[in-house]
C-alpha cells in the first residue's frame, strides 16, 4: 500500500537522527562563528552588506553579528533569538550565552551518539543549572550598603566590559563616562535619558559627557544665539501651510486682487499661528518639520529661538528631558506643558555648530559626545558604550556583582561536578557534560588571547580547588591571577542570564526530533 | 599594570599565536587590499609627486595630487580598503591636510604588521604595542614643535605654502599662500581666539584668466550677473542691499486656484490689477531707500517675473536674483542685515550698507561684487580664477587645504618642521625607547619606528633622489643631534629645514600619527569578513 502524501510538494521533513544531526551542526555553526570574539582578546569582523551600497561595519558585539547574519538553520536560528534576548534584557553577554549553549549542544552530541536518552540529558543540565545558579548566589558580592565601594564596583563592571571592546584602551575614560551617566539616573534604567551623539574627528580620548541635551540642528536666521531660562515649546506642526487637506479644494475667483487676497490671508493665518505659538510665553520654540521663511522671520522679530526639522528622536527626547510635551494645536495655551532650561546656546564640536541645552529640568538627562576616526571607530563605540550603560544601569538595580575572568565559569564548574558525583543514574554523565561546557567559556578566552589554554585551564581547576579562591585568567599577562586584586568584575545578573537562557536554549534544540520545512511560499514571477 | 610587568619575562612563551588557517587569509587579504591602496597615492606624496588623472564614471576628468580626493574617487570596494579611505576623509575632517600621509603611514604600519604577524605574534599585542607607540609619538612630536604666536604672519605663510607647495599651483604659494592667511586670521572671532568656522570663507570659482588673478575680497561675490531684462542698474554706490524671502510676481495661494475669466472686459482689469499689485510691492521697496535687491530662489514660482523686473529697473533698483537659501546666512552675516520674509516687513532697518555694489565683467563672464560693507561681519570671499575647469577645481582644493592648515594653527599654536624630519626624528627616538622596553613591545614599537621612515624615503624617491643615501643620511644626521635636519627637495639635498622656511602645523602629522595608527589596529582586530544583508 501507497503512503498517502501529507505534504505539500517543496515541503521537507527531517526525522530522528537526521534532525537532531540538522540542529546541532546549525547551532555548533553559529557558535565558531562568534567563538573568536569572545574575552578581552577576542577579534572583530567585517560585516559586508551584499544590499545597496555595501556598507561595512566593523564589530566585536555578538548581538550584532548575529543578527545581520543569513540563516536557514532553525536551531541556529534559535541561538540568535536568545542573543537578541539577551541585548534586550542586560545588554551585554551576548556572545557568551551563544557560546555556552553551544557548548552545551556540542557536549550533548556526544552523549547522544553514547545512546544517552534527550530527556535524561535535558534533566540532568536542569540539576546542573540550577546548582550551578546556587553556587554563585553564595559567592556574589553585594556592595548596596556603601555607596563608596558600589561605585567602584560599577567602575570594574564597566570596565570588563568594554575591555572587551574597541574602546579597551580608553577604558578608564569611558568606563567613567559610562559610569557617570548612569549614576545621573539614580536607578531608573531608561537610557532614552542618556543621549549618544557620534561625531567624526578627533580621536576617542576626546569623547566626553555633558549634562543636558545636544540638539544637532541649526538656529534660525536673525534670532538670539543664547538664551538663558528658557521656555521650551516642544512641536510637531505644519510651519509652511495649514492647507486644506481634501483633494481636489481648490478656489475660484475672478480677479487678480483677489487672488492676493486669499494670499494674504494665507499669510495671515500662519501669523496667527505664530502668535498663538508665541502667546505661550516662550523664547524657544522647536518644531520637528520645516519652519518656513516667513514664520522664520516673526519668530526672529519676536526674538524667539527657532528650530526647525529636529528628527523625531530628537523632539522626543528634548520633550522628555526639559520636561514639556509634544503639542501640535496652540488654542489652549494653558493647557501645554512648556519645557524648561537654564541655557541655551550654540557649540561647536569638531567642524559643526549644535546646540545645547544646559540646565534642564530633568537631571537625569545627559549627553555623551563621541569622537573617532571614522564612523566605522564611532558604530563601534557606540555600540560598546551602550553595552556597557545597559550593564550598568542593570546593576544599579541588582546590586550583586560577580568577579569575571573565567572566574564564575569555574566555580559553578566545581559545584557542578561535586554534584554529579552524588548523583546516581545516567543523569551525572549530563551534569558532568554540562561542567564541561562550562569549562569551555575561560577555554576559549585564553584561546582566543592566543595561551596555552590546556596549560592555563588546568591550572585554574586546581586553585579553585581551594576554598575561596579569587583565581581567573589574566590574559594581559597570561596565567592565572587573583580576580579581586586586577579588579575584574561581572553584574550577577548579566551571568545568572546567561547561565539560564543557554541552558534553555540548548534543552529547547536537544528536545527536537523532527523538522518540519514548509513549503516558501509561491511568489508571482514578475521578471 | 602592576601585573604586565611581573609577568614580562613569561609573555614570550604564552603570547605565541596559534590560530587556523583561514583567519591568517583574510587578514592577509585586508592587509593586502590595504597596502595597495596606499600604494596608489604614494607616488604623488611631497613637493615633487605627481598627480593622478580620474576618469569617473560620468566621464568627468579630475587632476589631482590631493590624497583624499583621489581615494574618494577611486570607488574602491574591498571593506579594509575601504577602511583606508575613511582613514584620508578623517585626516581632512581633523587636519584638511596630510591625507596622502596618513594613507602612506598607514600602509608601511600594515607591511610591518605583515612581518609581525609572520612571526607568530598575537595581533592584540601588536596592536596594543602601536597604540602605546602613537602615544610616545606625539609627546616626541610634541617635544620638538615650536610655539607660534598668530602675529606671527610670516610664519603662518611659511606653513600655509608649504602645503601649497606639493600642488599643482605650487608656483603661485607665493600669492595663495598670505591669502589663505589673511582670509583665516580676518574670520577668527576675538570672543572665540582658537574656533575657525571656515565655511565663513567663501570661494568663488570663475573660469579664465590664471590663478595670479586669484583674489581676496573684502566683501561679498556672486557668481551671476545683475538683472538685466529690463536695462535695470548695473552699479550702485552708497548701496542699501535688502536680502528678501518673498517673491515680487503675481499672487499664488498654496490651495489651487483659479481665475474665472467670464468677459473680454475682465481680463484688461486682471492685467490691470497685476500691475497694480506688483507696483504697490515695488513702491513699498522704494519707500524704504532701498536700491539693491538680492531675490532668494523660489521653487514653488517665479521669484521675479520679466513684469517686475521692468518696474525694478525703473525704481532704479538693481536685482541679483536666484540667490540659494543655504548661501542666506552666509550673506547676511557678511552684510549685517536680516533676510526679509514678507513685504510688510520691509524697513529700513533690516537692510545692509556698502559703498559700492557693481557689475564686473571678468573675460567673458560677469560677476557682482559688493565692497565697502558698513558693519561687515567676520566673513571672506575669495574669487578663484584659473585657465580651465581642472585648474580651478585643483586650486580650490589646494587652497582648501591651505585654509586647514592656518586653521590647525589657529586651534592649536605650535609649528614643526616638515621635510620628512619629525618622521625620522620619532624613528630614531622610538627605536632608542624600543631598546629599554621587554618582550614583544618592544619588538613591535622597533617596527613603528622603522614604519615611519616610509615618509622622508618616499619624499626622495618622489624627488629623485637617491633614497637610501638620503635616508641613512638623515638618521646620521639626527644621531648627531640635528633635529631639524629634512630633506631639502629644491637643493635635492639635506639641509636644517627650519631655517628653510619648511614647516607644517604640529596638529597635521600629530593627528596623522593617531588616526594612522588607530585604523591599522582596527585591520589587525578584523578575523573574519561575514556577508550580511
Amino acid at each position: 500500500m501507497a503512503i498517502e502524501k501529507i505534504l505539500k510538494d517543496d515541503a521537507s521533513e527531517e526525522k530522528g537522527e537526521r534532525a537532531r544531526m540538522a540542529s546541532f551542526v546549525g547551532a555548533i555553526a553559529i557558535t565558531d562563528l562568534v567563538k573568536t570574539t569572545l574575552g578581552p582578546k577576542g577579534m572583530d569582523k567585517i560585516l559586508q552588506s551584499t544590499g545597496r551600497g555595501h556598507g561595512v561595519t566593523v564589530t566585536n558585539d555578538g548581538a550584532t553579528i548575529l543578527k545581520s547574519l543569513h540563516i536557514d538553520n532553525p536551531a541556529a536560528k534559535v541561538l540568535i533569538d536568545i542573543s537578541k534576548v539577551q541585548d534586550d534584557e542586560v545588554g551585554d553577554g551576548t556572545t557568551s550565552v551563544v557560546v555556552l549553549a553551544g557548548e552545551l549542544l556540542r557536549e550533548a552530541e556526544k552523549l547522544v551518539a553514547a545512546k544517552i536518552h534527550p530527556m535524561t540529558i535535558i534533566s540532568g543540565y536542569r540539576m546542573a543549572a540550577e546548582c550551578a545558579r546556587n553556587a554563585l548566589l553564595q559567592r556574589v558580592v553585594d556592595n548596596k550598603e556603601n555607596a563608596e565601594k558600589f561605585k567602584s564596583d560599577l567602575m570594574k563592571i564597566a570596565m570588563t566590559t568594554l575591555s572587551s571592546k574597541i574602546l579597551s584602551q580608553d577604558k578608564e575614560h569611558f568606563a567613567q563616562l559610562a559610569v557617570d551617566a548612569v549614576m545621573r539616573l539614580k536607578g531608573s534604567t531608561n537610557l532614552e535619558a542618556i543621549q549618544i551623539i557620534k561625531k567624526p574627528g578627533g580621536s576617542l580620548m576626546d569623547s566626553f559627557l555633558d549634562e543636558g541635551f545636544i540638539l544637532d540642528k541649526k538656529i534660525g536666521l536673525g534670532q538670539p544665539k543664547r538664551i538663558e531660562n528658557a521656555k521650551i515649546l516642544v512641536a510637531n506642526t505644519a510651519m509652511d501651510t495649514d492647507k486644506v487637506k481634501i483633494y481636489g479644494a481648490r478656489v475660484r475667483v475672478d480677479s487678480m486682487s483677489k487672488v492676493a487676497e486669499i494670499e494674504g490671508a494665507e499669510k495671515e493665518k500662519m501669523r496667527e499661528k505664530v502668535q498663538k505659538i508665541i502667546a505661550h510665553g516662550i523664547n524657544c520654540f522647536v518644531n520637528r518639520q520645516l519652519i518656513y521663511n516667513f514664520p522664520e522671520e516673526l519668530f526672529a522679530d519676536a526674538g524667539v529661538l527657532a528650530i526647525e526639522h529636529a528628527d523625531f528622536d530628537g523632539i522626543e527626547r528634548l520633550a522628555l528631558v526639559t520636561g514639556g510635551e509634544i503639542a501640535s494645536t496652540f488654542d489652549n495655551p494653558e493647557s501645554v506643558k512648556i519645557g524648561h532650561c537654564k541655557l541655551i546656546e550654540e557649540i561647536m564640536i569638531g567642524e559643526d555648530k549644535l546646540i545645547h541645552f544646559s540646565g534642564v529640568e530633568m537631571g537625569q538627562a545627559c549627553t555623551i559626545v563621541l569622537r573617532g576616526a571614522s564612523h566605522h571607530v564611532l558604530d563601534e563605540a557606540e555600540r560598546s558604550l551602550h553595552d556597557a550603560l545597559c550593564v550598568l544601569s542593570q546593576t544599579v538595580n541588582d546590586t550583586r556583582v560577580l568577579l569575571g575572568g573565567g572566574w564564575p565559569e569555574m566555580v559553578m564548574a566545581k559545584e557542578v561536578d561535586e554534584l554529579a558525583r552524588k548523583t546516581p543514574g545516567k543523569k551525572s554523565h549530563a551534569i558532568e557534560a554540562f561542567s564541561r561546557a562550562l569549562v569551555a567559556i575561560p577555554t576559549i578566552i585564553a584561546d582566543n588571547a592566543g595561551l596555552d589554554s590546556a596549560d592555563l585551564v588546568a591550572q585554574l581547576r586546581a586553585a579553585h580547588h581551594k576554598e575561596g579562591c579569587n583565581a581567573g585568567i589574566d590574559v594581559i599577562s597570561g596565567s592565572v591571577g587573583d580576580m579581586a586584586e586586577l579588579g575584574i568584575s561581572e553584574s550577577f545578573k548579566v551571568k545568572q542570564a546567561v547561565l539560564l537562557s543557554a541552558t534553555e536554549a540548548a534543552e529547547m534544540i536537544l528536545r527536537v526530533d523532527e523538522i518540519i520545512t514548509c513549503a516558501p511560499r509561491q511568489r508571482e514571477d514578475r521578471m | 599594570m602592576a601585573a604586565v610587568t611581573a609577568a614580562q619575562p613569561r609573555s614570550s612563551k604564552t603570547e605565541s599565536y596559534v590560530d587556523n588557517k583561514r583567519k591568517e587569509d583574510i587578514r592577509q587579504a585586508n592587509i593586502n587590499a590595504a597596502r595597495s591602496v596606499a600604494d596608489a597615492v604614494r607616488t604623488s606624496l611631497g613637493p615633487k609627486g605627481m598627480d593622478k588623472m580620474i576618469s569617473t564614471a560620468s566621464g568627468e576628468v579630475i587632476i589631482t595630487n590631493d590624497g583624499a580626493t583621489i581615494l574618494n574617487k577611486m570607488e574602491v570596494l574591498q571593506p579594509a580598503a575601504k577602511m583606508l579611505v575613511e582613514l584620508s576623509k578623517s585626516q581632512d575632517a581633523a587636519a584638511g591636510d596630510g591625507t596622502t600621509t596618513v594613507v602612506v603611514i598607514a600602509g608601511a604600519l600594515l607591511k610591518q604588521c605583515l612581518s609581525l604577524l609572520s612571526h607568530g605574534i598575537h595581533p592584540t599585542v601588536i596592536s596594543d604595542s602601536l597604540h602605546k607607540a602613537s602615544t610616545k609619538a606625539v609627546d616626541v612630536l610634541t617635544a620638538m614643535a615650536v610655539p607660534l604666536e598668530l602675529s606671527d604672519r610670516e610664519s603662518l605663510i611659511k606653513s600655509a605654502s608649504t602645503s601649497l607647495n606639493s600642488k599643482v599651483v605650487s608656483q603661485y604659494s607665493t600669492l595663495l599662500a598670505p591669502l589663505a592667511v589673511d582670509s583665516v586670521l580676518s574670520v577668527v572671532d576675538p570672543a572665540k581666539p582658537d574656533m575657525v568656522d571656515l565655511r565663513d570663507i567663501k570661494i568663488v570659482k570663475k573660469l579664465g584668466g590664471t590663478v595670479d588673478d586669484t583674489q581676496l575680497i573684502k566683501g561679498l561675490v556672486f557668481d551671476k550677473k545683475a538683472s538685466h531684462a529690463a536695462g535695470g542698474p548695473t552699479r550702485m554706490e552708497n548701496a542699501k542691499i535688502a536680502v528678501i524671502q518673498f517673491q515680487i510676481s503675481p499672487p499664488k495661494t498654496d490651495i489651487e486656484q483659479s481665475i474665472v475669466v467670464s468677459d473680454y472686459t475682465q481680463m484688461d482689469r486682471i492685467l490691470k490689477e497685476e500691475r497694480n499689485y506688483i507696483l504697490g510691492m515695488i513702491k513699498k521697496i522704494k519707500a524704504t531707500g532701498c536700491n539693491v535687491l538680492l531675490i532668494q530662489k523660489s521653487i514653488l514660482r517665479d521669484a521675479v517675473t520679466d513684469l517686475s523686473l521692468h518696474y525694478l529697473a525703473k525704481a532704479k533698483i538693481m536685482v541679483i536674483k536666484d540667490v540659494e537659501r543655504d548661501d542666506i546666512e552666509f550673506i547676511t552675516k557678511t552684510l549685517n542685515c536680516l533676510p526679509i520674509a514678507n513685504i510688510e516687513h520691509f524697513r529700513a532697518e533690516k537692510l545692509g550698507h556698502a559703498d559700492l555694489v557693481e557689475e564686473v565683467s571678468i573675460g567673458d563672464a560677469k560677476i557682482v561684487k559688493v565692497t565697502g560693507i558698513k558693519d561687515m561681519g567676520r566673513t571672506t570671499t575669495v574669487l578663484v580664477r584659473g585657465s580651465n575647469q581642472l585648474v580651478i577645481d585643483e586650486a580650490e582644493r589646494s587652497l582648501h587645504d591651505a585654509l586647514c592648515v592656518v586653521r590647525c594653527l589657529v586651534s592649536k599654536r605650535f609649528l614643526i618642521a616638515g621635510g620628512g624630519a619629525p618622521e625620522i626624528e620619532l624613528s630614531r627616538q622610538l627605536g632608542a625607547w624600543s631598546k629599554v622596553l621587554h618582550g614583544m613591545e618592544g619588538y613591535c614599537v622597533r617596527s613603528f619606528a622603522e614604519a615611519l621612515e616610509v615618509i622622508p624615503y618616499t619624499l626622495a624617491e618622489n624627488a629623485g633622489l637617491n633614497p637610501i643615501a638620503i635616508v641613512t643620511e638623515l638618521r646620521n644626521r639626527h644621531a648627531q643631534g640635528e633635529i631639524n635636519a629634512g630633506i631639502n627637495v629644491r637643493k635635492g639635498q639635506i639641509t636644517n629645514i627650519l631655517e628653510e622656511n619648511v614647516v607644517q602645523p604640529l596638529l597635521v602629522s600629530t593627528s596623522a600619527i593617531t588616526l594612522a595608527t588607530e585604523c591599522v589596529r582596527m585591520i589587525l582586530k578584523i578575523d573574519d569578513i561575514v556577508n550580511v544583508r
